[in-house]
C-alpha cells in the first residue's frame, strides 16, 4: 500500500470515527427524556388541558413521533449540513454560537500552540545537548513548575499580579479591541503564557529524553566524521529522529489542554471562547448547544489524532503502510 | 605547510584519557605509528586496547571533554591537535574519512542515503544538487551497489548490511581522501559480504592512492590486507614491523598468544590468552602484559612499558627480554620456532 493510499484509508477511518460519535449521542438524546415535552405536559396540566394530548403534541411539533430510523437519518442530515439546531439560551443558532466562541478562542490557542510547538522541541533539544548543566537543571525546573502548577491557579496569580497591583492588563478581557492590535496582544499575553508553561513542559520533557538517546548515536559520530558543524548536526540528526516519537506525545498532549484547560483559563480572564460557551451552555440546560459544543470539542479531537498519525507517518520513513 | 618529506600521517605520544568516576582512564597512553600514502597499516589487538578510541582521537571525533587528548597528531604536517575545530571540519570526512564498525546504526534512519552522501559532499564542496545527486549515484555506483539511482533514494533500512557498509565507504569517497581509517568494517557482516568489502577497500585503496589505517582484532583480516601492523594492548604499542615479518616472526609475547588464537583449517587452535586485560584505572607497573604472560621476569613488572627494542630492520618490540643484556632465547617456548634475524642484526642497531 502506498502512502496515497494509506492517506485516504486514515482519512475514511476518521470519518467512521466521527459518525460513531454522532450515533451514539444520538442514541442518548434519544433515550433521554425530553424537558421541553415535559414543560408542555406541565403547562397543559396546569391550565386544565390534558397532559398526555399536550405531550403528544410537543413530539409531533418535534418530530420525535417519526420511527427511530427517520429521526436517526434526519440528525445525521442536520449534523453534517452544520445545522445543529437552536441555542435557546443565547437566542442564535448553535453554529452562529460556536463560532463567535472560537473566533475568541483561536485568538489565544493559535500563538500558544505555535509557541509550545516551536519552543519545547528546541529547548529540550538544547537541554539534552547541556544536559546537567545549569542550563539544562533551569529549563528542567521550569518544565516541572509549568507542568506541575494548575493552569487556573497560575492564571489567578499572574492576573492579580499583573491585572491588579501592575496595572498592566485588563483585569476583564476587553472584546471591543482588534484583534490585530497592541491592547489586544498584551491582554492575551497571560493567558498565553499561563498555557504554554502548561503545555511546553511535557514536550521539553520528550525532547529532552527522546533527543539524548539520538546524540550519542552512532550517526552523530557519522556526521562528526563527515564534517557536519555541531549545530548543522543537531538540527538534522537530533531534531529530525527525535520528532517522530515527539509527534505521538504532542497532539494528545495540546489537546488535554485544548480541551481541559481553555474553559478555566477563559473563565479567569473572561474570554468569552469556547469554553465559556460551554460551560454556560451547562449551567442554563441548553441541551443543543451542549451537545454542539461537544460534538466541536469531539471533531477537533478526531481530527487532532487524524493529523498525528499523518505527521508520524511522514516522519518515520521505516513505518510500513502494509499491515494497518 | 605541506612537507613531502613528512608521512601522511605521523601521530606520536598520543595519549586519550576519560575522566570517570573511579578516577581517570587512560585508553590510549602515548603510542606512535605512521601511516604512508598508498599504505595500509593495520592496529592490531584484543577488544578493549584502545584500538577505537585511538583512531577516534586523530580527528579528535572523540569530544574533549570528555576525552583529554595530548600528543601529536600530524597530518601532512599539520598538526590536527592544536587545530582549531572548524579547520579541522573542512580536513574531517574529505581528507580523512572514516568508516565504522556497525553500518546498522552509523546511517541516520531518518533519511535517504543519497541525501546523507550528498550531505557529505556539499559540506565541503559548493556543487549543486543535481551535481551532487550525480556524484553521490556514481559513487554507490562505483562500490557496487546495483541499480545506484533507486538506492539513492532508498532508506537505510531498505538496504542489507553489506549495502550499507558499502554505502558507508561511498560516503567516505566523497572528498577523493588521502587517508581513509576503517574502524572494524567488517566486523558486524558475515563472512561472505566481509571477504566482498576487504577487496572492495583494496581495489579502492590503489584506485584513489589512499593511506589505509584498518582497525581489526581479526588476524585473518590483516593477512590479507595489512602492509604493517601495530599491535595494541592496554593503550600501549607492543609490536610493530612489516605483516610478513610479524606473521612469519612475531617477536613479542603478546603478539604470538594473539597469533595462536588464529583457528587453524581442521579446527584445532591452541588456546587463548589466560587472564583478561588489566584494570585501565590501575595499570600493571611494568610491561603492560606481564601479568598474563608466561615469560615475565623480574624486570617486566616495573618501570613501566619497556622501551620498543629492534628486532629486525623495521621491526620493534616493547619487551625488555629484546634488550642487549637480557637473554633473548628464553623466548623460544616451543609453541612457535623463534627465527634468527635475517642478516644478524643486533638488538640495539637502530
Amino acid at each position: 500500500m502506498g502512502f496515497g493510499t494509506y492517506v485516504t484509508a486514515r482519512v475514511m477511518w476518521a470519518a467512521v470515527v466521527s459518525l460513531i460519535i454522532v450515533t451514539i449521542t444520538f442514541l442518548l438524546l434519544a433515550a433521554a427524556p425530553n424537558p421541553e415535552i415535559q414543560r408542555a405536559a406541565t403547562q397543559a396540566a396546569l391550565q386544565g388541558g390534558d397532559p398526555a394530548e399536550a405531550a403528544e403534541r410537543a413530539r409531533e411539533l418535534r418530530g420525535l413521533d417519526e420511527p427511530i430510523h427517520v429521526r436517526y437519518m434526519d440528525y445525521l442530515q442536520s449534523i453534517y449540513t452544520l445545522d445543529w439546531g437552536w441555542a435557546d439560551s443565547r437566542s442564535q443558532p448553535v453554529t452562529t454560537a460556536l463560532a463567535e466562541g472560537l473566533y475568541y478562542t483561536a485568538q489565544y490557542s493559535v500563538p500558544w500552540t505555535i509557541l509550545t510547538i516551536l519552543l519545547g522541541p528546541l529547548v529540550g533539544v538544547y537541554s539534552a545537548a547541556n544536559m546537567y548543566s545549569w542550563k539544562d537543571h533551569l529549563a528542567t525546573g521550569f518544565a516541572f513548575f509549568g507542568y506541575a502548577i494548575p493552569n487556573f491557579f497560575f492564571g489567578i496569580i499572574l492576573l492579580l499580579m499583573f491585572g491588579v497591583w501592575l496595572e498592566v492588563i485588563p483585569v476583564v478581557y476587553d472584546t471591543s479591541v482588534p484583534v490585530f492590535s497592541l491592547a489586544n496582544a498584551i491582554q492575551l499575553s497571560i493567558p498565553v503564557f499561563v498555557l504554554v508553561t502548561g503545555s511546553i513542559g511535557a514536550v521539553m520533557r520528550v525532547s529532552r529524553n527522546e533527543s539524548a538517546e539520538f546524540q550519542h548515536a552512532d550517526f552523530m559520530k557519522t556526521a562528526k566524521a563527515k564534517g557536519v558543524s555541531p549545530l548543522r548536526a543537531y538540527a538534522y540528526h537530533v531534531m529530525r529522529p527525535t520528532l517522530v516519537p515527539l509527534s505521538t506525545t504532542l497532539v494528545g498532549q495540546l489537546l488535554a489542554l485544548f480541551l481541559g484547560s481553555s474553559l478555566l483559563v477563559e473563565v479567569v480572564f473572561g474570554i468569552p471562547g469556547l469554553g465559556r460557551v460551554t460551560y454556560n451552555a451547562l449551567i442554563a440546560q441548553d441541551t443543543n448547544l451542549v451537545l454542539g459544543s461537544t460534538l466541536a470539542f469531539t471533531f477537533v479531537a478526531v481530527v487532532g489524532n487524524l493529523i498525528e498519525d499523518l505527521v508520524f507517518t511522514v516522519l518515520d520513513p521505516r513505518i510500513s503502510y502494509d499491515d494497518r | 605547510m605541506t612537507d613531502d618529506a613528512s608521512p601522511l600521517l605521523a601521530v606520536e605520544g598520543l595519549t586519550t584519557a576519560f575522566d570517570t568516576d573511579e578516577g581517570e582512564l587512560v585508553a590510549v597512553d602515548g603510542i606512535d605509528f605512521t601511516v604512508e600514502a598508498g599504505e595500509t597499516v593495520c592496529l592490531v589487538g584484543e577488544s578493549g586496547s584502545g584500538k577505537t578510541v585511538a583512531t577516534e582521537s586523530i580527528t579528535r571525533l572523540i569530544g574533549s571533554p570528555p576525552g583529554r587528548i595530548e600528543g601529536s597528531v600530524r597530518y601532512r604536517g599539520r598538526d590536527l591537535l592544536e587545530m582549531p575545530e572548524p579547520e579541522l571540519r573542512t580536513i574531517r570526512g574529505y581528507d580523512i574519512a572514516h568508516v565504522f564498525q556497525n553500518p546498522q546504526e552509523a546511517m541516520n534512519h531518518c533519511y535517504t542515503v543519497g541525501w546523507q552522501i550528498v550531505e557529505a559532499l556539499q559540506i565541503h564542496e559548493d556543487v549543486p544538487d543535481a551535481e551532487a545527486r550525480g556524484r553521490a549515484i556514481d559513487l554507490l555506483d562505483r562500490v557496487g551497489i546495483a541499480n545506484p539511482s533507486a538506492r539513492f533514494e532508498e532508506y537505510p533500512h531498505q538496504l542489507s548490511g553489506g549495502q550499507k557498509q558499502r554505502a558507508m565507504i561511498a560516503m567516505a569517497l566523497v572528498g577523493d581522501p588521502d587517508l581513509l581509517i576503517a574502524d572494524e568494517p567488517t566486523t558486524a557482516l558475515d563472512v561472505t559480504v566481509q571477504a566482498q568489502i576487504l577487496s572492495l577497500l583494496d581495489e579502492l585503496q590503489s584506485e584513489f592512492d589512499m593511506g589505509v589505517l584498518f582497525v581489526t582484532h581479526d588476524l585473518g583480516v590483516v593477512a590479507q590486507i595489512a602492509d604493517r601492523i601495530v599491535v595494541m594492548y592496554a593503550g600501549k604499542v607492543m609490536e610493530r614491523g612489516d605483516v610478513l615479518d610479524i606473521f612469519e616472526r612475531p617477536a613479542h609475547p603478546y603478539t604470538r598468544r594473539l597469533l595462536e588464537c588464529i583457528p587453524e583449517v581442521g579446527g584445532s587452535r591452541k588456546g587463548g590468552i589466560p587472564g583478561t586485560l588489566p584494570d585501565p584505572h590501575d595499570p600493571p607497573a611494568g610491561c603492560r602484559f606481564a601479568p598474563r604472560c608466561s615469560h615475565a621476569v623480574e624486570a617486566c613488572r616495573t618501570g613501566g612499558q619497556p622501551a620498543e627494542h629492534a628486532v629486525n630492520p623495521g621491526q620493534h618490540a616493547s619487551c625488555v627480554h629484546y634488550r642487549s643484556d637480557m637473554d633473548r632465547s628464553v623466548l623460544r617456548d616451543g609453541s612457535r620456532e623463534e627465527q634468527p634475524a635475517a642478516g644478524g642484526v643486533s638488538p640495539e642497531d637502530e
